[in-house]
């Protein structure tokens, strides 16, 4: 390969590069927190008596999971757009990650509620606890802590998914690097730099989700 | 020392042995020659410059000046069909041996590329929605106004905005190719979009969008294009440049044009000027 690597042009593009990390990481976190909330509550939907509420949420995970997230953000950008229904495309993304990450949450809550023995739920009861204490101080600490490894999972990926909102105009990392590409012409200097601001990024974020759940499940690491 | 001494009168010798042995340079002009094929990277989703047709088939001005060039050379053309994005990596990756993709002659870009002299012309202009009532280009002042991201309109309209309108409260939005302007300008997202009159002609042509139409051309000059290779090919650079030159002489590039776009070639020549 006959080329000079020149890396002047993504130095001085670095704080412009940085400023977009800072729109992906805000993206991811909006994200994750959004699905976990309604990841939520697509749970006990899922559970519901009522047929139609049942089959929405049904819906929902199945298309999350089983369609490509680049088809979400699509739908939500310009799907919309054809009824005239303008999202921005920091709204459109974080719309689409949102749901995609709902859909995968529930299936998790899904795994970490069966991973909580029946029994407990009775016992709670008997002590005298209402239905909606048994779930907050009973079953989910211990949900949480089933799904605490599959949720840094989840982020991660989303982290590396917020990538595709540069095909709705996003200028998060991704876009921001194309940018600069197309100016500059730099493609191999600008796009590894980019590799290793998400390396980075994702392996921050993954220490720190590490150090929280530390603090978290102290109780459980005494006991055992 | 007296070791040295003893060697120095080699030292002729090794020089000479080591020039005999350096091997000779093949440039990128050789190479096509001698593998018989040309290789050219091309965007297939701008046209008329570049597209695949009803069978398929990579179509387009690009594509035939690339034949053209191929058969002047005596070798098989050879359509790789890049992105915008994907032109330099091609290149540089040796996918490709040069470039036949409208691509603007920025000094920015002349960084990275070795750029031929100017084989097209372009002018920018609007695309509106077919119920807009702009028909001045200051009238895109305070509007929302789409372009493809990384396109020189995209910097020029931006630098433009920066030194005429000051005061505007319009935006703009990028997006990542030309046909999602397209889109979003038939859609209404965006009150206008900025694009090559060549490829707006060709837009509102076609009956894919029924309700956009052509709007002002852009004040801010033309878009003079090059054929791009390796920066350090000289060779295969002058070898371009000298096709270029003989295939304006001769009237095929007017055909060409001719034929993808219609009327009369643009000049591709700045007045005042040596390029």
């Amino acid at each position: 390969m006959d080329y000079q690597f020149q890396w002047r042009p993504v130095i001085q593009a670095l704080p412009q590069l940085l400023e977009a990390s800072l729109v992906t990481l805000q993206v991811s976190v909006l994200s994750m927190g959004l699905g976990l909330l309604m990841g939520l509550v697509l749970y006990f939907i899922r559970k519901s008596p009522i047929l139609p509420l049942r089959a929405f949420a049904t819906t929902w995970i199945e298309v999350a999971r089983n369609t490509p997230s680049l088809f979400q953000i699509f739908i939500f950008y310009w799907g919309l757009g054809e009824f005239g229904i303008f999202l921005s495309p920091y709204v459109s993304v974080v719309a689409a990650l949102s749901f995609n990450c709902a859909g995968y949450m529930a299936e998790t809550y899904r795994g970490g509620f069966a991973a909580v023995p029946k029994g407990q739920n009775m016992a709670a009861r008997t002590l005298g606890m209402t239905a909606w204490q048994s779930l907050r101080y009973v079953e989910l600490p211990q949900v949480l802590r089933a799904i605490y490894h599959p949720m840094t999972n989840q982020f991660t990926w989303i982290i590396l998914a917020s990538s595709l909102g540069m095909l709705a105009g996003l200028r998060e990392l991704s876009g921001e690097t194309q940018y600069f590409n197309s100016r500059t012409f730099r493609t191999f200097e600008f796009f590894m730099a980019a590799a290793v601001i998400y390396y980075v990024i994702t392996k921050i974020a993954l220490l720190v989700l590490k150090a929280i759940g530390w603090n978290l499940f102290k109780a459980e690491r005494a006991a055992k | 020392m007296s070791k040295l001494r003893t060697f120095s009168f080699l030292a002729p010798a090794i020089l000479a042995a080591s020039l005999a042995a350096a091997p000779a340079y093949a440039d990128k002009l050789d190479d096509v020659l001698n593998s018989g094929t040309l290789r050219c990277a091309v965007v297939l989703d701008f046209p008329p410059m570049g597209y695949t047709d009803a069978n398929n088939e990579p179509a387009g001005m690009d594509v035939d000046i690339c034949k053209d060039l191929a058969e002047r050379m005596g070798v098989e053309a050879e359509i790789v069909g890049v992105t915008w994005a994907e032109r330099i990596p091609s290149l540089i990756s040796g996918r490709s041996d040069v470039a036949i993709a409208s691509s603007s002659d920025s000094l920015e870009r002349a960084k990275t590329v070795g750029f031929s002299i100017p084989y097209m012309v372009f002018q920018f202009q609007a695309l509106l929605p077919a119920d807009s009532t702009v028909t001045s280009w200051d009238e895109l002042k305070d509007l929302n106004v789409g372009v493809a991201i990384g396109t020189t309109y995209e910097s020029e309209l931006q630098a433009y905005k920066d030194a005429n309108w000051t005061d505007s409260s319009g935006e703009i939005t990028t997006f990542q190719s030309e046909n999602d302007t397209y889109l979003a300008v038939s859609q209404g997202r965006v009150a206008a979009g900025i694009a090559t009159d060549t490829a707006i002609a060709n837009i509102v042509a076609a009956d894919t969008y029924q309700n956009i139409k052509a709007g002002p051309v852009a004040p801010f000059g033309a878009d003079i294009v090059g054929f791009m290779t390796v920066r350090n090919e000289y060779g295969w650079l002058n070898f371009l440049n000298l096709y270029i030159n003989r295939a304006y002489r001769d009237g095929t590039l007017q055909d060409l044009y001719g034929k993808h776009i219609g009327g009369t070639m643009p000049d591709l020549t700045t007045a005042g000027v040596y390029y």
